[in-house]
């Protein structure tokens, strides 16, 4: 038995999902231990093992794993805690408050009270550093060494763990910066050190400097746990191939996530849009939009062939420029909390009841009315099979807390409320869809909506209509979705130049040379993480703006086009990116053009697993009906009878009419009377928009096909 | 029609989403560093007649004459408005706020019928008139000081007028100002594309009723804000110093404001008369200032439409120095804003104590141009860097440091050193936190910056334009002032020019260093109560001197 595992340790809940060839996947979840994560980790496996078919002892289990793949928010959580390692930052003499300054902004214009982020390198352990590159990188003045040593010894003294090197203009010559890390790696071996170049060679001070002193931050941590994980999964008997998920949608070896501990500040979430788009596949298309609603936030990435990426990525106000997936998260969970404004307007979140004290009714203190406490007044819950029937929920709590708070107030009957609350929810969730899609200049009525996580299948249908969206999917494992993702990730690494050139006058030479470069730099460390020659490729997409413009439009450029050396193809590709983005472009003008970064994204193929294909069972899903309930139904505005189903006996091909509600342990999926359903393949709950058929033909001519035959 | 009140919170979410999404627009697209670095612009959204439904504000001063101005472009064109028409304005004589602040137009259509508009606003690299970049301290009339443009529209029916659109730009001196207003109505094509879908799936009647309704939702919200003030009259007043051209030359912004119930009046008719200099305000700069002033002292959280400034009322008597006549230079009234807003936090310190801030750090900034020796081209650079001193404490809360002018409130950001390298010859050599420049208080003021850049180019010229080098940002119940602004010039060969706070100066050459120093924001209270363990990391960190913390705060 050769076993593939998903780890994703999120904030409450560490999910499992396990994968051998051939059978069906297993998904297990167990409560995260935040002090120590690899706690829950070995717990939850050992939980596991009993539940195999056959049951294994847990070293034959650990034994039997080829490769773990494991999302953790260790970097995450250390950053929004701040309480990461005791850092120093050496830096260009006169330049050291950058980090603190963050270019000067206060993100919340009005409000006084407001206070400026603490940085993660206090003022007097950032220290000047004496030596000057011009922008075109030639020495202005020499490194001073007398400064860096000065700089080690208070380092020294002040028993600092992690440092930071990072200079003015090194994107154009890394050669102060190699010299300083070369003295500060003899006088301070121990130390964990970050060189700005090595890690994000491109242009811009303030992003280089703040995302190097974020790696520096939480790189100590970060280490730290993997040790120990390392260890004890060895302990356990585990000899397989343990890689981490990184912010960008691909995994890395722990030896790699050492160094470049900043690449897992996205990790736990970044398994979802590639999961999505398995299941859109699924489907024939290789475009979709993935939802994740879990207890406190809302995650909402687009995929088109690939997830899409951005590097301005922001942790805590902090600025981390590497390539990270374009997730957009909200305030928008089952644990969001409803209250009024002091105009009286509704809003939902992004305050949230978390877990403790949790939604009204959980019936553990929690008085403040949530969404989930609006789904069980509307009737998408039901009270007795919560969990599985694991948790009893109280209605009248729910109907309590939405009265004082919501209903009275307002003038409306404790169901209007709930409705409302549930209506403002979807329409935040809903903005969170359009920041990117149609934020980044996409239609959302082109892609497929993949509504995964425990609360995300009840309000998709509402989010859909807001949108106009036709088609949605609720994948079979929709509440580990990204642990399912993990399973499917290639290792990804990505490497950037700046690279500033006219497009009309590039030299071409120097270019091949320097992407030579970053290929043979993506060669050493796939060829070090075993990836064979023929699993490795490479995509490189370039940054390009029309000259004189300030900010770059990144896009992919095929390799034929460079071997070509085809500019006007490149021009392009990047005048149709513009105006898809901005409303308008250059190209009639024929604006010239300048290339500022080219990236190299080198990625090595891994096994792939998904879910084992379910064969045809019928297009009836009479035999998976359960009763009837009274819930709310948005498009009529009012309460209606509605059939309820057991989603665990729903099979391949069985069709339900909307409106209706599939139960499962882990989550219930409302169909609104919009939208009829068949389950597909994989199992996965696919809705589609009545009148619609054309998107599932394939799908609902099945039984047709067959008897024909 | 009835009133959906769930609906009315979509309706608020989504106008917001639309304006923002059209501020990235012109933030990613622009090329001049005004706007795309320092996001010195404003995106809106306006009924059929032009009343404000949402702006995303990052420079609040531009932000309150994109609605008057809508209107009065509405009443001007009467029924000659159509799908695809887009105009630009920047006529000061006309609601504009500051000749270099030009903003595009474009109306919404949906089943033929104006529903909308979309604008944005944003400040031009250059505008004509005598000087590069627009700030002539030698100016007395409009016409030395910028191209006037009044309602004009430069696409008519989705039809380029190419010969209004070449004479506007014969004028320009830069290139990059063409790609600008392209930007420009690029983001508000974006903002149009949105308008449409959501009358697509709402109808017309609808959005005019919801709208309505949060128009008087909005306005309740406000009016229950101001009735929090106690009822009275309350009066206040602030400074300027020079006016460009008088040695010695020193005004008063005189503030009387009303308080009556839901209701709030701010009447200058006290202040002093306008000046023979540029250093005069537009009527919408001025109400500008006052309306962002009065927003930080109240839920930061109300939407941003007509019905919050309804409660407002605002007299500025024609011939003042905050509203200057025909045809008076007005470049400098954007920067009145300081004084103003002092002159509203001291009226009203005395009746709302927790709610004002003691004095922000006045502006004082430079403007450079010259031509890049390297790359044989032009470049213009506002020093946003340097002119970010720190913002006045409150009751409980430490000044912003290095966050600029109260006219931004911290909505523009300083250039990125390594972008400014390239974008301009010159070589950054210092831009740090400045020592002891915070007003000293239980609440300290926000820090200022020192600036020192080496200049790159022959022949560089000056523009400096700014105050707050004759009286620092005030401190309030027992806190200490700000620092002082200074700007210090040394050349090559030793000689050291100190411009005046409005200068222009010529001919600098390759080598000199520039140093500027912008000042801390006041404190609020007594010092000696200042948290110990915050001071001990303060002087730790070399913000606050030992001497100072010595013999100040008592430590």
């Amino acid at each position: 038995m050769s076993l593939k595992i998903g780890i994703d340790v999120g904030g409450t809940f560490t999910d499992f999902i396990v994968s051998s060839a051939g059978r069906e996947t297993l998904i297990h979840k167990v409560l995260s231990t935040p002090d120590d994560p690899s706690v829950a980790v070995l717990a939850g496996l050992e939980e596991i093992a009993p539940k195999l078919m056959p049951p294994a002892d847990i070293r034959e289990f650990m034994a039997s794993i080829d490769a773990i793949v494991h999302g953790t928010t260790v970097a995450t959580n250390t950053t929004l805690t701040h309480t990461g390692a005791r850092s120093a930052l050496l830096t260009t003499s006169g330049l050291r408050d950058a980090l603190e300054m963050r270019r000067g902004i206060r993100e919340r214009q009005y409000d006084n009270r407001y206070t400026n982020v603490k940085p993660l390198v206090p003022r007097y352990l950032r220290i000047g550093v004496g030596g000057r590159l011009d922008r075109n990188g030639a020495e202005v003045a020499p490194l001073s060494l007398e400064d860096i040593r000065r700089a080690i010894d208070l380092c020294k003294s002040e028993k600092i763990e992690a440092v930071s090197i990072c200079f003015m203009n090194a994107f154009a010559n890394p050669a102060h910066e190699r010299t300083a890390e070369d003295l500060v790696r003899k006088e301070l071996p121990e130390a964990y050190l970050t060189v700005s170049t090595k890690l994000l060679p491109t242009i811009r001070f303030y992003e280089r400097v703040s995302t190097t002193v974020l790696n520096s931050y939480v790189g100590p941590k970060l280490n730290h746990y993997l040790s120990r994980l390392v260890t004890a999964l060895k302990e356990a008997g585990f000899d397989g191939v343990l890689l981490i998920m990184q912010s960008n949608g691909g995994v890395m070896s722990p030896q790699v996530a050492r160094e470049k501990a900043a690449l897992t500040l996205l990790s736990g979430p970044a398994g979802g849009p590639g999961a999505g788009l398995f299941y859109a596949r699924a489907l024939g298309t290789d475009r979709c939009i993935t939802t994740d609603m879990g207890g406190t936030s809302f995650e909402a990435s687009v995929a088109i062939g690939s997830p899409a990426t951005v590097t301005d990525g922001e942790i805590a106000r902090h600025k981390i420029a590497l390539p990270m997936l374009d997730i957009h998260t909200i305030g928008a969970g089952g644990g969001s909390i409803a209250w009024l404004d002091d105009g009286g307007l509704l809003r939902m979140g992004p305050q949230s009841a978390g877990a403790a004290p949790g939604p009204a009714c959980y019936g553990r203190g929690g008085t403040l009315p949530t969404t989930t406490d609006a789904n069980l007044v509307l009737g998408y819950l039901d009270p007795d099979y919560f969990a599985g029937a694991k948790m009893q929920l109280d209605v009248a709590a729910a109907a309590r807390a939405i009265e004082t708070n919501i209903a009275k107030p307002m003038g409306l009957s404790v169901e209007a409320a709930a409705a409302g609350m549930y209506r403002v929810a979807c329409n935040n969730m809903a903005q969170g869809v359009r920041e990117v899609t149609i934020k980044r200049g996409y239609d959302p009525r082109e892609f497929p909506l993949i509504a995964a996580g425990g609360a995300g299948p009840m309000h998709s249908c509402l989010i859909s209509n807001e949108l106009e969206i036709p088609l949605q999917v609720v994948p079979k494992s929709a509440s580990v979705l990204c642990a399912f993702g993990m399973l499917l990730s290639e290792l990804k690494h990505d490497f950037m130049r700046t690279f500033v050139a006219r497009l009309d006058a590039l030299d071409w030479q120097r270019l091949a040379a320097v992407l030579e470069e970053m290929h043979s730099e993506g060669e050493q460390v796939l060829a070090e993480e075993r990836i064979p020659p023929p699993q490795r490729r490479y995509g490189v997409r370039f940054d390009c703006r029309y000259v004189k413009q300030y900010h770059e439009v990144s896009f992919d450029v095929p390799w034929q086009t460079i071997e070509r050396r085809d500019m006007a193809a490149i021009g392009r590709i990047f005048h149709a990116e513009h105006n898809r983005l901005y409303g308008y472009s250059m190209e009639v003008e024929q604006a010239p053009i300048e290339l500022i970064n080219m990236r190299l994204q080198a990625v090595g193929a891994t096994e792939q697993r998904g879910h084992a294909e379910e064969s045809y069972h019928r297009s009836s899903a009479a035999h998976a009906a359960k009763g009837r309930r009274r819930m709310y139904i948005p498009e009529a505005d009012s309460f209606q009878s509605v059939q309820t189903y057991d989603g665990h006996r729903l099979r391949h091909g069985n069709q339900i009419e909307g409106p209706a509600l599939i139960e499962t342990v882990t989550t219930a999926v409302f169909i609104s009377a919009s939208f009829d359903s068949v389950v597909d393949r994989y199992g996965s709950f696919i809705l589609y928009r009545k009148g619609r058929e054309d998107l599932v033909r394939s799908l609902l001519a099945r039984e047709e096909a067959e008897a024909t035959a | 029609m009835k009133i959906d009140p769930i609906l009315l919170s979509v309706y608020a979410r989504t106008f917001r989403s639309i304006t923002d999404e059209m501020s990235i627009s012109v933030q990613k697209t622009t090329c001049s560093p005004i706007l795309c670095e320092a996001k010195d612009y404003v995106t809106g959204l306006y009924d059929a007649e032009g009343r404000m439904l949402e702006q995303t504000e990052n420079l609040p001063i531009l932000a309150f004459s994109l609605a008057p101005v809508c209107k009065y472009i509405r009443n001007h064109f009467g029924d000659d408005i159509h799908p695809g028409d887009v105009i630009f304005h920047n006529d000061v004589f006309s609601l504009g706020n500051q000749n270099n602040d030009v903003a595009v137009y474009k109306p919404v259509f949906f089943e033929n019928e104006l529903v909308a508009w979309t604008a944005v606003k944003g400040h031009q690299a250059d505008i004509g008139g005598a000087v590069a970049g627009g700030y002539n301290p030698n100016a007395v009339e409009v016409w030395q000081e910028a191209l006037r443009i009044p309602p004009v529209k430069v696409y008519e029916k989705g039809k380029l007028r190419k010969d209004v659109w070449d004479l506007i730009f014969a004028n320009i001196r830069f290139d990059i100002v063409q790609h600008d207003m392209k930007a420009q109505m690029g983001a508000c094509h974006v903002g149009d594309r949105r308008m449409v879908e959501l009358l697509k799936k709402y109808g017309r009647k609808n959005f005019e009723a919801h709208k309505s309704a949060l128009f008087e939702a909005t306005r309740k919200m406000m009016e229950a804000e101001i009735a929090t003030i106690p009822n009275g009259t309350y009066f206040g007043e602030g400074s300027i110093y020079y006016d460009g051209r008088h040695e010695g030359s020193k005004f008063k912004v005189r503030v009387d404001i009303t308080v009556e119930d839901k209701r709030i009046k701010f009447d200058y008719s006290k202040t002093d008369p306008q000046s023979n200099g540029f250093v005069n305000g537009t009527f919408t700069s001025s109400a500008s200032a006052t309306i962002l002033t009065l927003l930080q002292m109240i839920n930061p959280d109300i939407p941003h439409n007509e019905g919050m400034v309804e409660p407002i009322e605002i007299v500025i008597p024609e011939g003042t120095i905050l509203n200057a006549g025909y045809p008076k230079a007005t470049t400098f009234g954007n920067h009145l804003c300081p004084p103003n807003a002092d002159a509203i936090q001291r009226a009203l310190a005395p009746v709302m104590p927790e709610r004002v801030t003691a004095g922000w750090n006045n502006l004082l900034c430079s403007l450079t141009t010259g031509i890049d020796p390297q790359k044989n081209d032009k470049y213009v650079d506002i020093g946003f860097m340097g002119l970010k001193g720190g913002s006045g404490a409150m009751l409980g809360t430490d000044g912003y440091d290095h966050i600029g002018m109260i006219d931004a409130s911290g909505g523009v950001l300083d250039q990125d050193y390594e972008m400014f390298e390239q974008q301009t010859p010159h070589r950054l050599i210092k831009h740090e936190y400045l020592c002891d420049s915070a007003g000293p208080g239980e609440w300290r003021g926000g820090l200022g910056v020192e600036t020192i850049f080496e200049i790159g180019s022959d022949n560089t010229q000056f523009v400096t334009f700014g105050d707050g080098d004759f009286e620092p940002a005030f401190g309030l119940f027992g806190g200490g002032s700000g620092t002082l602004n200074s700007i210090r010039l040394t050349y090559p060969d030793g000689k050291v020019v100190v411009p005046r706070n409005k200068d222009l100066i010529t001919n600098v050459p390759k080598g000199t260093i520039y140093h500027q120093e912008a000042g801390g924001g006041g404190g609020y209270g007594d010092p000696h109560k200042r948290d110990r363990v915050k001071l001990r990391a303060e002087v730790r960190d070399g913000v606050i001197s030992a001497a100072a913390a010595q013999k100040i705060y008592g430590l």
